[in-house]
């Protein structure tokens, strides 16, 4: 399987403690010391019961929030803000409306100060094409529908060619279809060795995405969220959600989740 | 004893003034319903309603006033300055509050409007039940803004000379620029004091929960729940007692039952509005013959020909720097400190309270003292018209620009954060195309607020003395017909700054905003 044999985590998260100060000054626990890594090369899906906090788990691993109390490392080192090492595509797309679909993916080579514009045009492109939308690099967001601006988000978050992309609940706002076809594009430029991410994690609440995915799918409790179970999901790619393999480990999710 | 005694005098003024707002306040809301609501809900009256209105809003108020005075002397001599008082502040009042309830009902879910479609609701059930509460969001949003508004224009329109005429109507205005006259500081200073104290208790004691109050009126989802407000539970009390009253003195109220048919209601709108039109015609025609309005309407275009063509233009071109530079200053304080505010939430708690105080500060009511000031340094007197037009104007920008930063969806937010860009980066690509809107149409208030008080910022006759320029200026201009009691000049500079104004408008903000609009692609 893909990166099979390669143990080393790529980000690691230490006894993260994070909570909420409500306007009565009561205090919700989000975190109360969780850990957990993701590893050079796999798949992580994170399952969790709603508003348990997976949303600002990812937040937190993309540098974005941090914890009051642990440590999030990245590579090694500790992750003090967001990197282009990490890319992140949000639930929704935003897009600037304001911006062409290339003039959005060329906003994520912003801090690429060696390239040129017009190396940065090339790159953007590039991503473009292999979210399949050259035709469309001068349209405008409006001008798209969910699908294409989901997959210029993922075009975005690729372009600065991360070690790990972070997704929260990518595919939720899609219809069936569209969502089919992008999982199966995700799935094949992660499986894609010489094309970035190395990495992938992934929060959905949509178990059978998840299985479909993931090497590891780590399944959380309620709030303060503690880890219920890990999972590991040890089909051939392309998984076939038919199979009662498959089944099976949808039925063990649910049963940790549950 | 004698602060004492100042001090009530002070109230009393205050009282006097706020009874005047008060009046003008109801009728501007009055009329918002009665115009916002056929133009949110009948597409012809809309074609007609919202050019009318952009066009009024765009006359500076100060420069009708006299002739709105004229007209309401020639129908009551007596109480005539007290209605155009009224007449005038109801104008700085009534426009905000009426594009709002055009905005709140267009919100309306189209389900709600084919709900009481089918249930065939009469023109009395569909306004109680359904277009007057969604309407009153709109007009409770607008409530400070439109007191402010009208405090702008009270001190202007308590002392009234045209020519050898003078007026001064008992209230707050009057009082200040008597104190300022008279060199009487100390009272001056309290008569200021009490106008925030007034301005911070109404907003308190009534606006707020009014805007509270609306919460519930409105057709978006809302996080909490929202506490009961003492205007409800008076309200409720009062409704109790008129029941009860209603059951035992008459067997029921049968007026609001009337059923008018819908479909019959907007004959009958065009029918009310006709006979207004004929009374209001009648009664003024009575007083005033063909013979003197054709003589009005010479002098008019006489005084079209004295003026010219290129003077006005002078004036205008003169003024419009004026404006400008006051306006170009405003932005380059208000512009930072905006993002300041909208970036530092704490801040936003220690300053917005007294920046709204302040805002909502007439600003005319120290016109006066800066004129004084001014005069007496021997300081350069287009830096007190400077000043004047900056006290005016810059608040609203302030506002409009943290309106558009408010604005900003969480996510573009969170996008700039997760691509690590630096401040100066994300003003580019965020902030600045996501502002563009709000600040086009904070700048084009702006300019209008700043026409407005050019009347009184390029010449004004303060009592013991004047205050002039000598440099061209259309507000100088309408300021001199005013004192020489030249009606007909008056109308004509009017005409000239008003379709100035409009042309400006129509010309390039308008544009300007339909093409931020578009390139930020807010629907």
């Amino acid at each position: 399987m893909n990166g099979a044999g390669i143990k080393e985590p790529i980000l690691e998260l230490r006894d993260i403690v994070f909570g909420y100060k409500l306007r009565k000054g009561e205090n919700i626990r989000i975190f109360d010391g969780l850990s957990l890594d993701v590893k050079y090369a796999e798949f992580v899906g994170i399952a969790g019961p709603s508003g348990c906090g997976k949303s600002t788990l990812i937040r937190i691993m993309a540098g974005l929030i941090k914890p009051e109390k642990g440590e999030v490392l990245f590579r090694g080192k500790p992750l003090k803000k967001p990197t282009p090492r990490i890319g992140i595509m949000f639930q929704n797309p935003a897009l600037f409306p304001w911006y062409t679909v290339l003039e959005n993916i060329m906003l994520a080579l912003i801090h690429e100060k060696d390239l040129s514009e017009e190396d940065k045009i090339e790159r953007a492109r590039v991503f473009l094409d292999m979210v399949g939308l050259t035709a469309f690099e001068s349209a405008y967001p409006a001008e798209l529908s969910g699908g294409m601006k989901a997959r210029v988000a993922l075009a975005r978050a690729l372009v600065s060619q991360p070690d790990l992309l972070l997704m929260d609940e990518p595919f939720s706002n899609l219809d069936p279809l569209t969502a089919i076809s992008l999982r199966r594009e995700v799935e094949s430029l992660w499986l894609n060795q010489s094309m970035p991410p190395s990495s992938v994690v992934m929060v959905s609440h949509d178990i059978e995405e998840l299985v479909e995915l993931s090497d590891r799918i780590i399944v959380l409790t309620k709030r303060p969220a503690k880890i219920a179970g890990i999972i590991e999901v040890d089909l051939d790619r392309p998984r076939q959600r038919r199979s009662p393999e498959f089944y099976k480990y949808v039925d063990e999710v649910y049963t940790l989740l549950s | 004893m004698a602060i004492l005694e100042e001090l009530l005098t002070i109230l009393a003024a205050v009282g006097m003034s706020w009874a005047r707002m008060t009046a003008a306040l109801i009728i501007s809301i009055i009329f918002s319903l009665c115009v916002g609501i056929p133009a949110a809900v009948d597409r012809v009256a809309e074609k007609i309603i919202i050019p009318v209105l952009d066009i009024l809003q765009s006359i500076p108020i100060l420069s009708f006033f006299p002739i709105a005075l004229y007209a309401f002397i020639i129908i009551h001599p007596v109480i005539g300055p007290e209605l155009a008082a009224i007449f005038l502040i109801f104008t700085s009042q009534a426009w905000n509050i009426t594009f709002g309830v055009y905005k709140s009902v267009r919100l309306i879910p189209p389900e709600l409007l084919e709900a009481s479609k089918a249930l065939d609701l009469s023109l009395w059930r569909r306004l109680s039940s359904l277009y007057i509460p969604a309407a009153f969001p709109g007009i409770a949003s607008n409530l400070p803004a439109s007191w402010a508004n009208g405090l702008y224009f009270l001190v202007a329109c308590e002392i009234i000379s045209i020519g050898e005429a003078r007026w001064s109507l008992p209230g707050i205005g009057t009082l200040s620029t008597s104190y300022i006259m008279a060199g009487r500081m100390i009272e001056f200073i309290m008569s200021l004091a009490a106008v925030v104290a007034a301005v911070i208790l109404t907003n308190l004691l009534v606006f707020i929960p009014l805007m509270r109050l609306s919460e519930r009126y409105k057709f978006e989802e809302r996080a909490a729940e929202i506490p009961r407000v003492w205007i409800e539970k008076v309200s409720g009390w009062l409704s109790r007692v008129a029941r009860r009253i209603s059951f035992s003195v008459s067997p029921r109220i049968t007026l609001f039952e009337l059923r008018i048919p819908w479909k019959a209601s907007r004959i009958l709108l065009i029918a009310v509005l006709m006979v207004m039109v004929a009374l209001l015609g009648h009664s003024i025609s009575g007083r005033v013959s063909a013979e003197v309005t054709l003589a009005w309407a010479q002098d008019v275009v006489e005084a079209f020909q004295r003026l010219g063509v290129v003077d006005p233009l002078v004036m205008i071109g003169f003024s419009l720097a004026r404006v400008s530079a006051a306006v170009a200053f405003g932005l380059l304080w208000t512009l930072p400190v905006a993002i300041l505010i909208y970036e530092k939430r704490t801040l936003e708690k220690i300053l917005i309270p007294p920046f709204q105080v302040i805002a909502s500060f007439p600003a005319t009511l120290i016109l006066p003292l800066i004129a004084k000031t001014v005069m007496d340094l021997g300081l350069p007197l287009e830096l007190g018209a400077f000043l004047m037009i900056l006290l005016g104007t810059q608040w609203y920008l302030l506002f409009f620009l943290l309106d558009g930063l408010r604005s900003i969806p969480y996510e573009e937010e969170e996008v700039c954060k997760a691509l690590a860009m630096t401040r100066l980066q994300k003003l580019r690509h965020l902030y600045l195309p996501r502002i563009l809107p709000s600040l086009i149409m904070g700048l084009i208030v702006c300019f209008g607020g700043g026409w407005n008080t050019l009347v009184i910022a390029e010449r004004a006759v303060l009592g013991g003395f004047t205050w002039d320029l000598r440099a061209p200026g259309i507000g100088r201009m309408l300021s001199i017909a005013v004192d020489e009691g030249d009606l007909a000049l008056l109308i004509a500079a009017t005409i000239w700054m008003a379709g100035f104004i409009v042309l400006l408008n129509r010309l390039l903000w308008r544009r300007l905003y339909e093409k931020a609009v578009r390139i930020v692609g807010v629907a």
